[in-house]
């Protein structure tokens, strides 16, 4: 297969993107090195400035390379290279093109080289503004590259492979017999992104993700800087606006992620407390109490060692998580983790690397540190802070310890093969139970601090503020959760108070902007993050904790499982078409269904009335299904959402007939239909009831069909009828109408005689959902039987009449050139035609050809048939010395009076949805206090680097 | 002592605390036999018995449906799964329950499936439209 010269591949973009896999490897190790000894050296000034501008040139290979091998793979996606295994494995031919990005980093390799990049353009910002604390922050960061570029390296050291490499052609990562083929390309085609990820989130979300995930790198670095350089605090200031922004940037990927769930997956909600999603959520906790420590230490000089902690595990747990979700460990716990690639040692080093090392570094240096002397006071500031920091990380540790649950199974298991791997019964409720007070004290702790001074050495003096606006905080939020429970439900008193602290914050800190900093927002990122947050607090308890399945259907159930779980069994309903359900105040109804290329949309009708009857609300939700490639299975449901400013009506197709879903099953279950015999007289109108028992409900809906035959043919056409020689095959038109709706509708089915076997062709009027085929006894209606027909033989010459039951029968002589339907001409076969003239008592004349033909010595013949009259002509012997015919004649009139049609009403309905809809009260109040948080986040960053500048003019 | 050494004393006395008492949120994946005789609300791990009966009617019920299982003793059973099939039931590799035993069915209120990832699958897809060459 070597010597194979293949048929228009593109090489290029492969060995442009393996170069630049290769210098972003080798320059990272060498800017890291390089920027190393550039701190190492900054005594000897001159060596010092080598070593910098080496890194510096280094760095820009590194980038280069980096932009040069997203550059490459972009292209062969976008030109649809499929020579390549990456682009193969996530493009298709009719992925469109905004979708590109999505499929860039749907592989483990593409994500990895997003990291890279936005570490790329934060250290580029780095080198251009962080002045004496570049070279080691560069180091740090240039160390981590070079990990990360080892994993697209795809080389093998012995058994062990290094990483994944994306520019790799797909013959030399496949044995296939397809590459024996010189021209193999213009056979494959790509595999195609998972539809669940076309959707414009996943444009939007893993970029944002993972520009968090790589500016943690920044304070920890920093960190590591500090340390390093025995300069503790120096790096405070300048980190700090970096800290804020990661954690805005951080937090805002995550939340995306959680809107493209809530939108594009069907599991109804935000937040699952998925493996994928806590791993995310922990190291933002941590990164948040690293912030909040920050400036403690900025503003006191406590809490500087915590600040170091913090931001060091903020970035193990980045590399944590990206060893979770990568590794394959999560195995079936996960509903999205990436698939696995043998990656895992790898990722393990990676993770232990940068855990051990900076741990021995802080170990060597902690007594170092500067922390004062005197103890925070405990009215100050500073030390309810680091206690709300202490509850994050609380908060941090418990998610990931039950998160862990799968690798500490692994790590047993390494030690003992015996020991039975623990999986968590029931995760949501689990988690919810114990974050629930990492909330209620949040809240309590953000909001009670508010109003406390740093380094307080005079409490008397502000005790008197302090309690006046704390105190009013708690009676306005005690009586606002109790305005908010006669909204939604509290259940329980632990929910209670975490309404209570959510509203608790929220008006401090409101009564704070207002009051102390007298609306100027420049100063409030802090206090508007807070107040997202308490609004956040209560936007989960209306959303989540009063989340009410509408789609109810409690007479489903009963009797047919005793005891059975309540809630689970009764989310769903059964939608008819056009036939309109109450459910929770609304009559929602199935309307219609459109297909468009592989997506199948729905549009579901809600009403709701006020008492006179008058619709008050009217909407259409258009909820759709995917269909894979084939046609054969559904590959997605996507929900769709009517949003209102209170709450959200949330509304997904679960399930469909089956006959639309699996192409297979359609097959199978066309024969177990039940069928209506009904006899239809030519040209009248036959009436049929049929029963629908409505589900839910003790009622039935009769319904009556009109039936009405118009004609009977004999040579007809049907969308699934290939003809073949020697069919027997009847069509008739039957006009369906049903009495609750207006339209008449014209079936057509076809039945066919083949050989021995009969087949039906028959026609689904889906509106209707009525299936109608003809039945075999419609042959013996239509044709007569041999044996009731008696031939007479006559002998014809050329020319002569013969008068036959009434009827003129002339022989116009042979037709050697003869055709019949039922006649498959063989070699060696002599066939011959006799071309008979017929004229019927009233002067009409037909035609006919009744063929006889030798085959194999043995003479045969082929009946004609000259419907409007019965005459039915075979042609059984020549003379061809008299030039004579011997046919046999039989007459027998016939009337179609009718035909015997089947029916089947609603036994193969394909026009019913099952629906899940799940109204979200308040939802919005999650999402603005989620933004909030960001904003504030963000307002914050912004006043502080202008703080920077401003030190650094002074 | 300082107050914060107490205090974080404290946080971790109760997270050991919280973390011990959370491990009886954790189960083993357990039997058939197991589920019947401890008669718990159980996880199961196992695989669709391929061969057996699936039953799923939406018309007469969108929320039941019911497959047999076979555990990782190999014990058969039947499944009675209070939600929609879910799509591409079929080719699922390996079926994660959450549910008790009630009689000799098992009520299943979760289910994970695990699927050979569809648009992955270690197959060239040939173009139809060009034939064989």
């Amino acid at each position: 297969m070597d010597n194979i010269q293949y048929l228009n591949e593109n090489l290029w973009p492969g060995r442009i993107g393996h170069a630049g896999i290769l210098l972003a490897f080798v320059a990272a190790l060498l800017g890291a090195f390089s920027y190393y000894f550039a701190v190492q050296r900054a005594s000897q000034e001159e060596e010092a400035r080598h070593w910098l501008r080496m890194g510096r040139g280094a760095f820009l290979a590194h980038a280069l390379g980096v932009l040069a091998v997203i550059g490459a793979i972009f292209y062969a996606m976008i030109a649809q290279r499929y020579e390549y295994q990456y682009v193969w494995a996530h493009v298709s031919d009719d992925l469109p093109l905004r979708y590109i990005f999505s499929a860039f980093w749907e592989g483990q390799e593409g994500s990895f080289l997003l990291w890279m990049f936005w570490h790329v353009v934060l250290g580029g910002l780095l080198m251009a503004s962080a002045k004496k604390w570049e070279a080691p922050v560069l180091a740090v960061l240039l160390a981590v590259e070079f990990c990360i570029a080892s994993m697209t390296l795809g080389v093998y050291v012995g058994n062990l492979r290094i990483g994944s490499n994306p520019t790799l052609l797909l013959r030399d990562v496949m044995d296939a017999p397809i590459f024996a083929n010189a021209d193999y390309l213009q056979l494959i085609k790509g595999n195609g992104l998972n539809p669940l990820l076309q959707n414009y989130w996943m444009t939007i979300h893993p970029p944002t993700l993972f520009l968090g995930f790589a500016s943690t790198v920044i304070p920890f670095a920093f960190a590591v800087a500090g340390l390093w350089t025995r300069d503790y605090a120096g790096w405070i200031r300048p980190a700090l606006p970096w800290a804020l922004f990661s954690g805005m940037i951080l937090g805002t990927g995550i939340l995306m992620g959680g809107a493209w769930a809530y939108e594009a997956l069907s599991f109804g909600g935000y937040w699952a407390w998925d493996p994928v999603e806590n791993m995310s959520l922990v190291p933002w906790l941590t990164l948040v109490a690293g912030i909040h420590t920050h400036l403690v230490a900025k503003n006191t000089g406590h809490s500087l060692r915590s600040t170091f902690i913090f931001y060091m595990l903020t970035f193990v747990l980045i590399l944590y998580s990206t060893f979770m979700t990568r590794s394959g460990v999560l195995g079936d716990t996960s509903a999205h983790a990436f698939t696995e690639m043998g990656l895992g040692w790898q990722l393990t080093a990676f993770v232990l690397m940068f855990l051990v090392l900076p741990a021995i570094l802080l170990a060597g240096r902690y007594r170092y540190i500067p922390a004062p002397a005197k103890e925070e006071a405990l009215a100050s500031k500073e030390f309810w802070m680091f206690i709300g920091s202490l509850v994050l990380l609380f908060s941090a540790v418990l998610i990931t310890s039950s998160t862990s649950l799968p690798v500490i199974n692994k790590i047993l298991q390494f030690f003992n093969p015996a020991y039975v791997g623990r999986v968590i019964t029931e995760p949501i409720s689990h988690y919810n139970k114990y974050q629930l007070w990492i909330g209620v004290f949040i809240g309590l702790f953000s909001g009670g601090a508010q109003w406390l001074r740093w380094r307080e050495g005079n409490w008397a003096a502000n005790r008197r503020k302090y309690v006046l606006h704390t105190g009013l905080a708690v009676v306005a939020a005690a009586a606002l959760s109790w305005l908010t429970t006669l909204w939604i439900n509290a259940y329980a008193w632990q929910y209670w108070l975490l309404l209570f602290s959510g509203w608790f914050t929220l008006i401090v800190n409101l009564d704070y902007i207002i009051g102390f900093l007298r609306g100027n927002l420049k100063l409030g990122g802090s206090t508007m993050a807070h107040i997202g947050f308490g609004m956040m607090l209560i936007g989960i308890l209306a959303s989540g904790l009063n989340k009410r399945f509408i789609s109810v259907n409690t007479f489903v159930m009963d009797g047919l499982i005793e005891g059975a779980d309540s809630e689970r069994i009764k989310n769903n309903v059964l939608l008819f078409k056009g036939v309109t359900l109450p459910m929770a105040g609304y009559e929602v109804t199935y309307v219609s269904d459109t297909i468009e290329n592989l997506t199948r949309t729905y549009t579901v009708n809600y009403k709701r009335r006020d008492a006179t009857g008058k619709v008050v609300e009217d909407f259409n939700l258009h909820p759709n299904i995917i269909y894979n490639k084939d046609f054969t299975k559904i590959a997605a449901s996507n929900p769709d959402t009517r949003q209102y400013l209170h709450k959200d009506i949330f509304t997904h197709i679960s399930s469909l007939p089956q006959v639309e879903m699996d192409v297979e099953f359609r097959k199978q279950r066309e024969d177990s239909l039940r069928y209506k015999a009904v006899r239809l007289p030519m040209g009248q109108t036959v009436t049929l009831l049929d029963t629908v028992p409505i589900r839910n409900r003790d009622t039935f809906v009769v319904r009556t069909y009109s039936l009405t035959l118009d004609e009977i043919t004999r040579n007809p056409t049907h969308p699934d009828y290939k003809p073949q020689q020697g069919d027997l095959a009847l069509g008739a038109a039957i006009h369906v109408k049903r009495d609750d709706d207006d339209s008449t509708f014209t079936a057509r089915p076809v039945v066919i005689s083949r050989g021995q076997l009969v087949y039906y062709f028959p026609e689904q009027i889906n509106e209707l959902s009525t299936r109608v085929r003809l039945h075999p006894d419609i042959f013996d209606e239509v044709f007569t039987p041999e044996e009731e027909l008696t031939y007479r033989d006559f002998t014809f010459k050329i020319g002569q009449t013969i008068s036959f039951e009434g009827l003129q029968v002339r022989f116009d002589g042979f037709n050697p050139k003869a055709e019949h339907p039922s006649l498959q001409k063989k070699e060696g076969d002599l066939v011959v035609s006799a071309r008979m003239h017929i004229t019927s008592p009233n002067g009409q004349s037909y035609q006919a050809e009744p063929v006889f033909f030798i085959r194999d010595n043995t003479p045969y013949n082929l009946k004609t048939e000259v419907e409007d009259l019965g005459l039915h002509l075979r042609f059984v012997s020549i003379d061809p010395e008299t030039e004579t015919a011997q046919l046999r004649l039989a007459r027998k009139e016939r009337r179609v009076t009718g035909a015997p049609v089947e029916v089947a009403t609603q036994s193969l309905r394909s026009d019913y949805i099952v629906l899940e809809a799940i109204e979200f009260p308040g939802i919005n109040l999650f999402w603005l206090g989620s933004t909030l948080m960001m904003l504030g986040l963000g307002l914050s960053m912004a006043h502080r680097i202008g703080q920077v500048s401003k030190h650094q003019e002074a | 002592m300082k107050r914060i050494y107490i205090i974080a004393v404290v946080m971790v006395a109760v997270a050991i605390a919280i973390l011990v008492n959370a491990a009886k949120d954790t189960s083993t994946y357990a039997t058939f036999s197991d589920a019947a005789r401890s008669g718990d609300k159980v996880k199961i791990a196992g695989q669709l018995a391929k061969d057996k009966e699936m039953y799923y009617d939406p018309e007469k019920n969108p929320n039941y449906f019911t497959f047999y299982l076979t555990d990782t003793k190999g014990e058969q059973r039947k499944v009675v799964l209070l939600r929609e099939k879910p799509q591409d039931f079929e080719m699922s590799e390996q079926i994660v329950l959450t549910g008790r035993m009630k009689g000799e069915e098992f009520i299943a209120t979760e289910m994970l499936m695990k699927c050979p990832s569809k648009y992955k699958n270690e197959e060239i897809y040939i173009k139809s439209e060009k034939g064989d060459i």
